[in-house]
């Protein structure tokens, strides 16, 4: 018996596009002067330069100085250090307590999830912002571990909530049901068979987790609840820029094109991934 | 067919091309048929041939972005193709009239059934509260909803599914169409409740001088509910005739895959069905030729060059798309 | 072909679900035997409980009462590798073809997975064993093999199922209305592979269906669910031709086939299944059964032989 398999290209997917990669171009570039920091030849981000205070871009301090003669250049370079490293290590937490936990219950059901699920959302009704504004103006001395705790802890309902979601739409499909039947174990399940199936939403969500956090840490910053002076973060110069705005209106601008362009890459990859990875989409 | 009669339903080289973005994807290509008043012709066919977009475009449901619609859709001498919204406002309801196949997603689930029909009466015939509700009441009960007074109030999630096809019925008919689509009206229903809701539209054709165009993949359901048949395969029409003709003298072999690879009830058990190989083909990427000659064993060279176009076979009305028809009279006697 | 000792034996199965004054019986009681190499038909329409009978076999729902035994052994209580273990002789298809596959898995990973869970065979031996499968059912393992389950076609999706239900020589095979989301002609390649499959493989089958006329083509005996029982019970071409329960006659009688010549059906089945909620008392199709009595209302027909291995719960069963 022969069967004509007329498989067409199903995966002619449209691609992912110029501007796509443009925001993967500029995160790595982030990403990557962020840990070479120390390395790449910047000036001290906290050397005050009084001969040149509050001055505008030239070729010696490139995005100009700041009211103390700091280069703003460098100071942004350092400051994406502290907020990516915010960003990831909260989502760290955040992924890594809340994802499991989501897929368990999508699987398990039952009074587990039943409990799990009303305590998270017990949770979610609390406003985040608010907790974690309290948690860290008590936890003193602030240090970046700790607003990582806090931040990743907060993001743990939401993320379960997520995951939660669209694991328990996979794990009703037939096939979790045919592999359960063809003897394979839970934890053969919930990674062969669902995670998979999740993973284009989780790494959406992910980077806008990210994104979101970022911005947080900013606002942080702002309530001057994150790293303390004179350690620069974008939230911390954009704070500090405000006393100076009339004389310096460089000081805010830079930081805050730098926090705009990083989070806009990020959200913008996350949707395009989230529409590429979509399998239902293809489909006619 | 008597020469006078009239042809209520005129379909003439009708095509529908969707633009998608793998390429155009001619779901229905020049299509032909006429109906007259208070006849059923039933079209059959498996998924992908076209017959729901027919439907559609016969209705004029189709939406105005990345679809091109070619030829003439005559209802009741009203030109569908090419018809503005609020034209095809005023003529649907009253000159067609369309069931589809889920009922549940065809009714509001938030609206009670009766409103569902009353607005309609309201709307389109400018009737009052009071004598809406009594027509709603009064088409509940001809669909054969018992107690309608009472199910007047119900939501469609408290029906069961027959009892909303029903539902989904009278709210076609609330305006007395002339013709009736339905497309797959009993698909998913069990097999009493199908038998309930073919004989009622068989009624209903009956008493209110309706023609019905019948879609469905199911011979069954065809084969004792329509004078005429249309087979349709890759969007378009392969073999057109009386249904007993069809049934007893087709020449279109996919007609013959059709009926031999039906599992019958009246086949002793463990009866082997005379299956077809493939499946149908993907209509982004159609073959030049006859778009069965890749599953067919009858296929020459010619097939696989050229369309074969319709051509009139002995009986009256009855024609095919074949090159190399079954010869006349070779009622299958494999199956 | 059969012998008198059944491969699967069921005892007054009953799948309650929910509990209280929202308690539906599913399944409310039935008993039936398989035999090897036969294939049982299971019939009914939505709702009769013939899916969650299906599913209480495999264990993907929990049995509230009754006995499965397959082999002798008592299925019932199995729990953890025991119960893994049985259901590795015991495999289902299912209704869905789509769904049935991880879309993002490729396909002979999906029918090695069984193999897979129990490292029953591995390296090339599990590779070959995986492409003769594929070549089985008809889909050519060196060309498609490296596919993605999501690029297939439903009938190719059914095929690639089959492949990984066998891959563990199961000795039952329970499909689950695994041709009803199929187009006429690609369900006849399935059903024919399956027989093929069947017998080069000498498997026995629990085939569940809505379709009378699927169900007869493949099946030695048929049973008939009504709203949680088996009304009917007995060789396939027997109960077809003289059916003894006025359900199944009714069911045949509305049954369309493809035959302008055959009879219309004027007289049809009216009404529609009551709720399981609240199943009436004795008889549960006496609502519908237009020869049901006093006697129906008051006591529940117990199902008795009224020929060689054709059984019947009916107080009032039709004569030939």
């Amino acid at each position: 018996m022969t069967d004509l398999l007329a498989v067409e290209p199903l995966e002619a997917k449209t691609p992912l596009g110029p501007l796509f990669w443009a925001c993967v171009a500029w995160l790595s570039l982030n990403v990557l002067a962020a840990i070479l920091a120390n390395l790449l030849p910047l000036q001290d981000p906290l050397f005050q330069n009084y001969s040149a205070l509050n001055a505008g871009p030239s070729l010696h301090h490139l995005l100009g100085t700041d009211d103390l003669g700091r280069d703003i250049f460098s100071r942004i370079v350092f400051g994406s250090r502290i907020s990516i490293l915010v960003g990831i290590g909260a989502m760290f937490i955040g992924f890594g307590i809340g994802a499991p936990l989501g897929m368990l219950t999508a699987y398990r059901r039952g009074k587990f999830d039943h409990i799990v699920t009303t305590m998270m959302y017990v949770l979610l009704a609390f406003p985040a912002i608010i907790a974690v504004i309290a948690v860290l103006s008590f936890w003193t001395p602030r240090s970046i571990l700790k607003i990582i705790i806090v931040i990743g802890a907060a993001s743990i309902p939401l993320v379960y909530r997520v995951v939660r979601a669209a694991s328990l739409s996979v794990a009703t499909r037939d096939f979790v049901t045919a592999a359960k039947v063809q003897g394979a174990s839970s934890l053969r399940i919930l990674l062969r068979e669902i995670l998979p199936n999740i993973t284009p939403i989780m790494v959406s969500f992910l980077l806008i987790g990210i994104a979101s956090v970022v911005t947080l840490e900013g606002a942080l910053a702002f309530l001057g609840l994150s790293v303390n002076p004179p350690t620069p973060s974008w939230g911390n110069m954009i704070n500090e820029s405000r006393t100076v705005l009339a004389q310096n209106p460089w000081l805010v601008l830079f930081p805050s094109l730098a926090l705009c362009l990083f989070l806009l890459s990020l959200n913008f990859i996350g949707d395009r991934l989230r529409t590429y990875f979509d399998v239902s989409e293809v489909k006619l | 067919m008597s020469p006078d009669s009239r042809h209520l339903l005129e379909v003439d080289q009708l095509s529908t091309t969707f633009a998608t973005p793998h390429g155009l994807l001619p779901a229905v290509s020049e299509v032909s048929f006429t109906l007259q008043e208070d006849e059923t012709i039933g079209i059959v066919g498996e998924s992908g041939s076209g017959k729901t977009v027919l439907a559609r475009t016969i209705m004029g449901l189709q939406p105005m972005t990345n679809i091109q619609v070619e030829g003439s859709v005559l209802i009741n001498g009203f030109q569908v193709v090419g018809a503005s919204d609020p034209e095809k406002r005023k003529h649907w309801g009253t000159d067609v009239a369309m069931v589809f196949q889920d009922p549940m997603t065809s009714l509001n689930p938030v609206m009670r059934i009766g409103k569902q029909i009353d607005e309609t009466l309201r709307v389109r015939l400018g009737m009052s509260r009071q004598s809406a509700k009594a027509r709603a009441i009064e088409l509940l009960t001809l669909v054969g909803i018992p107690s309608s007074t009472e199910r007047y109030d119900a939501f469609p999630g408290e029906l069961s599914g027959g009892m909303r096809q029903r539902v989904v019925i009278a709210t076609a008919l609330a305006c007395s169409p002339k013709l009736l689509l339905a497309d797959e009206p009993t698909t998913g229903l069990d097999v009493t409740i199908q038998a309930q809701i073919l004989n009622l539209l068989g009624e209903l054709q009956q008493r209110l001088h309706m023609s019905v165009v019948l879609i469905t993949h199911d011979l069954g359901v065809v084969a004792t509910r329509t004078s005429r048949l249309i087979v349709m395969y890759a969007g378009r029409v392969v073999e057109i005739g009386e249904t007993r003709d069809i049934f007893a003298h087709h020449r279109m072999p996919y007609t013959r895959a059709l009926l031999d690879s039906s599992p019958r009830i009246s086949n002793p058990s463990h009866t082997r069905l005379l299956a077809i190989p493939g499946r149908p083909p993907n209509l982004l990427n159609l073959p030049n030729g006859c778009s069965f000659a890749p599953r067919c064993s009858f296929a020459t060279d010619q097939c696989h060059n050229e369309r074969p176009p319709l051509t009139p076979s002995s009986e009256p009305g009855h024609s095919f798309a074949c090159w190399n028809p079954l010869p006349i009279s070779t009622r299958s006697e494999m199956s | 072909m059969t012998s008198h000792v059944p491969l699967l034996s069921v005892r007054d199965l009953t799948v309650v679900f929910g509990s209280g004054s929202h308690a539906v019986s599913a399944v409310a009681g039935i008993s039936f035997d398989i035999f090897p190499g036969e294939t049982l038909g299971l019939v009914g329409e939505s709702g009769c409980g013939k899916s969650t009978t299906g599913k209480a076999l495999m264990k993907i729902v929990a049995p509230t009462s009754g006995s499965i035994e397959l082999d002798g052994i008592d299925v019932t209580r199995q729990k953890g590798r025991a119960l893994r273990n049985a259901r590795s002789r015991m495999q289902m298809i299912f209704q869905d073809p789509i769904s049935s596959l991880n879309p993002r898995r490729r396909i002979k990973d999906i029918v090695a997975e069984p193999l897979d869970c129990w490292k029953s065979v591995v390296g090339v031996e599990r590779d070959d064993l995986v492409a003769d499968l594929l070549n089985k059912v008809g889909i050519d393992p060196a060309i498609y093999g490296n596919r993605y389950a999501r690029q297939f076609s439903g009938g190719q999706c059914q095929r690639i199922s089959i492949a990984r239900s066998l891959a563990m020589r199961p000795k039952l095979l329970i499909c689950d209305e695994m041709v009803s989301a199929l187009d006429v002609s690609v369900q006849a390649q399935i059903l024919n592979l399956l027989q093929d499959l069947k017998e080069e493989y000498g498997l026995t089958l629990l085939f569940i269906a809505h379709d009378l006329a699927v169900v007869k083509n493949v099946s030695d005996r048929v049973a008939v669910m009504y709203l949680g029982k088996i009304c009917e019970i007995g060789p396939a071409d027997n109960l077809y031709h003289s059916p003894a329960h006025p359900y199944t006659k009714a069911l045949l009688g509305a049954a369309l086939e493809a035959d302008p010549d055959s009879p219309v059906h004027g007289e049809v089945l009216q009404g529609e299944p009551p709720s399981p909620l609240d199943p009436p008392s004795g008889c549960r199709f006496r609502t519908r059964c237009p020869y049901a009595t006093e006697l129906c209302a008051n006591e529940e027909p117990q199902p008795r032989e009224i020929a060689p291995g054709h059984q019947v719960a009916c107080h009032f069963p039709l004569v030939p």
